[in-house]
């Protein structure tokens, strides 16, 4: 009898075990989605559209998205880090990765998911390598994209081949009612496609110094250059003089004739300034090629997520980066990372200038993966715009920028 | 001496009314202690530790380095350099103004109200839109250039009144006192109407001009006032962010930055928390310096 009694309850355990497992499989879980997909754009109405179709195939799975502007985005994942309080998934910048990572909230997803090689086998390689970290993957790309030169075709008759001849036209066509060319800011990611494709560099390869690089004689030729273009009006932006028109708005009204920008220009300029005549090509090269500044955003996974919610996220991701969802997005302006979707013809038709951006990826190079890279872009930022105003000499404020930038890599 | 501590606080509870008070008390002194003193203390800890924001991460005591950083930091200097100006251009300019404007309104009869009303609305107008007005005003291609260079025809060619560090915080204290004028308006005209009539009619008949009833009348009769506002104003100048994150953003290269400007970067985007906790304790020092300062020079119990 007693024997019969334990079986029973071993049994009715074993059942009840077994239950709460086949309950917690098909219980909904509802993953958070931090992201800054465009309003404006009509990306979220398109992201609102694709979690509906994954709900379809995965009903047990509720996506809950959460817009968020960029530095918000950013904010939030630090101040998260201190309370536990983090989403399931993040879509942001390429460059959140080593951050987020250095605040140790990422889940290594190559570890954890085991088909992580599949669903990075579908990507572009160029672009997921900035979810690498070390020997690990934090994150999965999500988008990609880098930089073309954009020209107001009134002003500018000659298409520049070079950097050189780029240069040279800007300084040509600068008068009291035009300046030949404006970049938004003056960090690595405005500065590192001109060194880059002069044959030079920020850091040492493996990120051991900035010495001899940021100070070296092809970075300070590069600022040498754009400081001269400064001096004589050839060259502005809004934070090297922040009465300076944004520039958008410059290159709108014929104030500014050639910028070099991502994708999202081309839609600004044809939403805020439908009549102007402008036209696009790849950045032009220097002597070591035309090497632009890859972008983008990843997805990424967070360790305060427990195991069910970590699955539903990953899932969610898979979706995203699919063919499907990935050409849906490319509608609304975010250049796809799927392979196949890269080469779909409906993705072509919607980006006209996605051959121009696909040949510029094909050189472009991602900015160094360092937690501290923020840090040093500033630095950068700081130390180049005080060589182009004239506040110091160029060698100067580089020296100035490798010793900060060599404290920061200790 | 503890035993009769302790009888002086029974005999204290026994009292009905004072039980009550304090609990009454307990509500605020929560809110105060949760949002108020316990973020200081917690900051004060924070500015000795390269405090680590990560997830289970630990944070190295680190002395007094995080305040040795901050006093070698040419920019942190600069942010400092900024503010004090700010402060020094704008406290005093808002007092005289608004308190010359204060005494037009309380010498008129009609329109008063209107007046009053015309001259708050900056206060209560929202900073970031007055501050976006203030960049299309002074931007290179804004309405001052306009009307400079193409409506009268002064100047050849535009001023970058944003472009360079000075002129920028020159634009930038502008709006300061612009949108201060009402606020310390507001304040001069209640102590102006607290002045007592009896003493301007004594001197009347004494025969004093305008000029010395203003200087031994009114001023000693609202200098506590004064004191007041001269003390709020130093805060508010020290606590200034919103016009020069929207005007400039502390461009070019940090040099228009201000103090809270400064801190936001070190915390936000360099994520540097120790230091900025220590740059906040330099700060608010020096404000309470100031006002310390301000007290002693005053002296409000002469008042």
């Amino acid at each position: 009898m007693k024997k019969l009694i334990c079986g029973i309850l071993i049994l009715s355990l074993l059942l009840s075990v077994m239950g709460l497992n086949v309950v917690a499989a098909t219980e909904p879980v509802t993953i958070q989605f931090w992201h800054n997909y465009d309003a404006g754009a009509g990306q979220i109405d398109v992201l609102n559209q694709l979690i509906a179709q994954f709900k379809e195939t995965n009903p047990s799975i509720k996506v809950n998205q959460v817009y968020l502007e960029w530095q918000a985005l950013k904010n939030n994942v630090v101040a998260g880090a201190t309370t536990g309080m983090l989403p399931d998934v993040l879509r942001g910048d390429i460059g959140f990765v080593p951050q987020f990572q250095a605040l140790n909230v990422l889940v290594e997803m190559n570890t954890v998911f085991p088909d992580y090689v599949n669903a990075a086998d579908a990507v572009l390689e160029a672009p997921n390598s900035t979810a690498k970290a070390g020997d690990h993957y934090y994150g999965i790309a999500s988008n990609t994209n880098t930089k073309i030169l954009y020209y107001n075709k009134n002003l500018i008759s000659t298409v520049p081949a070079t950097l050189d001849e780029m240069w040279a036209i800007a300084e040509k066509v600068s008068s009291k009612d035009v300046i030949g060319f404006c970049e938004a800011w003056m960090g690595g990611w405005n500065l590192c496609q001109y060194i880059w494709s002069y044959g030079g560099d920020i850091l040492a390869p493996d990120y051991s110094t900035a010495s001899g690089y940021i100070n070296g004689s092809i970075a300070v030729a590069v600022i040498q250059r754009l400081a001269d273009l400064f001096a004589v009006g050839a060259f502005s932006g809004p934070t090297i003089d922040p009465g300076a028109l944004p520039d958008t708005d410059g290159m709108g009204t014929g104030k500014y004739a050639m910028t070099i920008d991502g994708p999202w220009k081309a839609k600004d300029l044809s939403t805020k300034y439908p009549d102007l005549q402008y036209g696009a090509v790849q950045m032009p090269a220097g002597p070591a090629g035309s090497i632009g500044v890859l972008g983008g955003e990843d997805f990424m996974m967070f360790k305060t997520s427990d195991a069910a919610h970590q699955d539903a996220a990953w899932k969610f991701i898979k979706f995203m980066t699919g063919k499907k969802a990935q050409i849906e997005m490319a509608k609304v302006g975010q250049m796809p990372v799927n392979k196949e979707a890269l080469a779909d013809k409906e993705v072509l038709k919607v980006m006209p200038l996605l051959s121009i951006f696909s040949n510029a990826l094909q050189t472009c190079k991602a900015r160094p993966v360092t937690p501290k890279w923020g840090d040093m872009e500033g630095v950068i930022n700081t130390k180049a715009t005080e060589a182009v105003l004239g506040q110091k000499s160029v060698q100067t404020a580089m020296d100035e920028a490798a010793a900060e930038i060599n404290a920061l890599l200790q | 001496m503890v035993p009769h501590a302790f009888f002086r606080t029974k005999k204290y509870f026994r009292k009905k009314d004072n039980v009550r008070m304090l609990l009454l008390l307990v509500p605020g002194l929560v809110v105060m202690g949760m949002f108020t003193f316990y973020p200081i203390i917690k900051m004060f800890v924070m500015s000795f530790f390269d405090w680590k924001i990560g997830y289970n991460q630990v944070s190295p005591f680190i002395g007094i380095e995080n305040y040795l950083t901050v006093f070698s930091d040419p920019i942190a200097g600069m942010a400092l350099a900024n503010t004090l100006f700010y402060a020094v251009v704008t406290v005093p300019m808002q007092i005289i103004l608004g308190l010359l404007v204060a005494l037009l309104i309380n010498d008129i009869k009609k329109f008063s109200v209107s007046f009053r009303l015309l001259y708050y609305l900056p206060v209560i107008t929202s900073w970031v839109v007055v501050a976006l007005l203030f960049r299309y005003i002074f931007s290179n291609q804004g309405l001052l250039n306009y009307l400079l260079t193409d409506v009268f025809k002064w100047i050849p060619e535009h001023i970058g009144w944003l472009s360079t560090r000075w002129p920028a915080m020159t634009a930038m204290t502008l709006l300061g006192i612009w949108k201060g004028i009402g606020w310390n308006m507001v304040i001069f005209l209640a102590a102006l109407q607290a002045v007592p009539k009896e003493y301007y009619e004594a001197s009347s008949i004494d025969g004093a001009s305008s000029i010395q009833k203003f200087f031994y009348i009114t001023i000693p009769n609202i200098k506590g006032t004064i004191l007041f506002c001269i003390v709020m104003l130093v805060i508010g100048a020290f606590n200034t962010y919103t016009p020069i994150a929207v005007i400039t953003g502390g461009n070019p290269a940090h040099q228009t930055d201000v103090v809270l400007t400064w801190t936001y970067y070190q915390t936000f985007s360099s994520y540097r928390m120790g230091y900025a906790a220590a740059f906040s304790f330099i700060i608010a020092a020096i404000v309470a310096v100031i006002a310390i300062i301000l007290f002693k020079v005053l002296r409000p119990e002469r008042m």
